[in-house]
């Protein structure tokens, strides 16, 4: 395949990515790596490198909407953001003692039960805020932002510890495999902290930026990341996620979730199968 | 410009966040114009071969040095490198940001949490690729 073909289509992957990757707040390697790896035969490493990119790319690229739009908690994500940079810099330091394949297969299984949990809430709109008390009160974790209809929508966090915990186990995840961090991300704001789904996703986008900034540096080191390969992800992902930073802002709780629990499944279903060698 | 009105502050990481990523797809982007010039047609399978065994494992600058003499020599890789450093950049900058985002909000507590976060950051980000605990 010639320079500019192999351009053309990562490119236009890379656009796709990021318009559900924004949107589900799991940033779009899910999408890149795939496509590199199996349509067009990358090397895996140089793939993860590029969804690295990709990462950053679909959290910035979509940010910028999010801020103006005040839907992404920045006091729940940087307090989350603890948990999630030490457990990156915790798995990035055991990633040579441990046995990919075996974590691969337990975290793959672990985000593919979560579906079920995810899809009991199908219907949530807006979920029944918990009052404001302890740890949550202290650190201010509460927020409010403007629905479709135009109501304006206030809710409390529940169980920041538990949240604490999910994004570290997060953190770990991304630093060890590269992968799945924005999942349990997510599912940390939705299921122990009970946030309404869009602030849930929207604050996802902005902490994966984070992590995967963190963990950038060593990838690119290493040579890891790839111009020819990164060129056409990063703009097609900068032009996907804005795209999908729209779509968001017009879509309702119960549609992110179920695009939510499609790209969970998806993802966890790569995992296993990687690890099982079905695909590289 | 109020640097202690949270309403401006909140416009400020609204528009670094913009520039930063139009910044870096510019960059970018003129790399690609001069790589599709020069080697559009060549076969990309040079470009994605993976050297286990040396580092870097590609073919393609990433020193200091190498990048500077690339982009001096109008090289299509180190312009699309030097792209993705400023891609890289764009959510550190973010929180650095938002340290003065909670100082103007006179949140002591978040101006702490934010700035550990920010340190923790840059150690993973900067020193990490340099200690060998971290390199297997």
């Amino acid at each position: 395949m010639v320079i500019i073909e192999f351009l053309i289509i990562v490119f236009l992957a890379s656009i796709f990515a990021g318009v559900f990757g924004s949107i589900v707040g799991l940033g779009g390697g899910v999408v890149i790596i795939p496509v590199l790896t199996i349509l067009l035969g990358v090397d895996i490493h140089f793939a993860i490198g590029a969804s690295i990119v990709a990462i950053i790319g679909t959290s910035s690229g979509a940010a910028s909407t999010y801020v103006r739009d005040k839907v992404t908690n920045l006091r729940v994500g940087m307090f989350l953001e603890l948990g999630s940079t030490s457990g990156a810099i915790t798995g990035a330091a055991l990633a040579a003692y441990t046995n990919s394949a075996a974590l691969k297969i337990i975290f793959g299984s672990i985000l593919l039960v979560t579906v079920i949990p995810t899809l009991m809430k199908i219907g949530e709109d807006i979920p029944k805020s918990p009052e404001l008390k302890g740890l949550s009160k202290q650190l201010g974790l509460k927020g409010s932002y403007l629905e479709t209809d135009g109501s304006l929508v206030k809710y409390n966090a529940d169980r920041p510890v538990a949240g604490l915990a999910g994004t570290a186990v997060a953190g770990v995840l991304s630093g060890l495999l590269g992968i799945g961090g924005g999942g349990f991300k997510v599912l940390s704001m939705d299921l122990a902290m009970r946030l309404p789904m869009k602030v849930s996703t929207t604050t996802s986008n902005f902490m994966i930026g984070v992590t995967a900034a963190a963990s950038a540096g060593i990838y690119f080191v290493r040579g890891d990341v790839d111009p020819l390969i990164v060129a056409p992800v990063a703009l097609g992902i900068l032009i996907g996620a804005a795209i999908g930073a729209r779509i968001l802002m017009r879509s309702r709780n119960p549609t992110v979730r179920k695009a939510f629990a499609l790209v969970l499944a998806v993802t966890a279903a790569e995992m296993i199968l990687s690890a099982l060698g079905v695909i590289s | 410009m109020n640097l202690r009105d949270p309403e401006s502050m909140n416009a400020i990481v609204g528009n670094v966040l913009r520039y930063g990523v139009i910044l870096s797809a510019i960059t970018v982007f003129f790399g690609v114009i001069l790589l599709a010039s020069a080697n559009g047609a060549s076969d990309s399978s040079g470009a994605l071969q993976y050297y286990p065994s040396q580092v870097p494992h590609g073919d393609f600058p990433v020193s200091f040095q190498a990048l500077y003499n690339g982009l001096a020599s109008f090289s299509s890789f180190a312009w699309i490198e030097l792209g993705v450093i400023f891609l890289i950049a764009t959510p550190v900058s973010r929180v650095l940001i938002s340290v003065f985002l909670f100082a103007a909000e006179r949140d002591r507590l978040y101006v702490a949490i934010t700035a550990v976060v920010l340190a923790l950051l840059l150690f993973s980000m900067l020193l990490t690729p340099f200690i060998p605990l971290f390199q297997g």
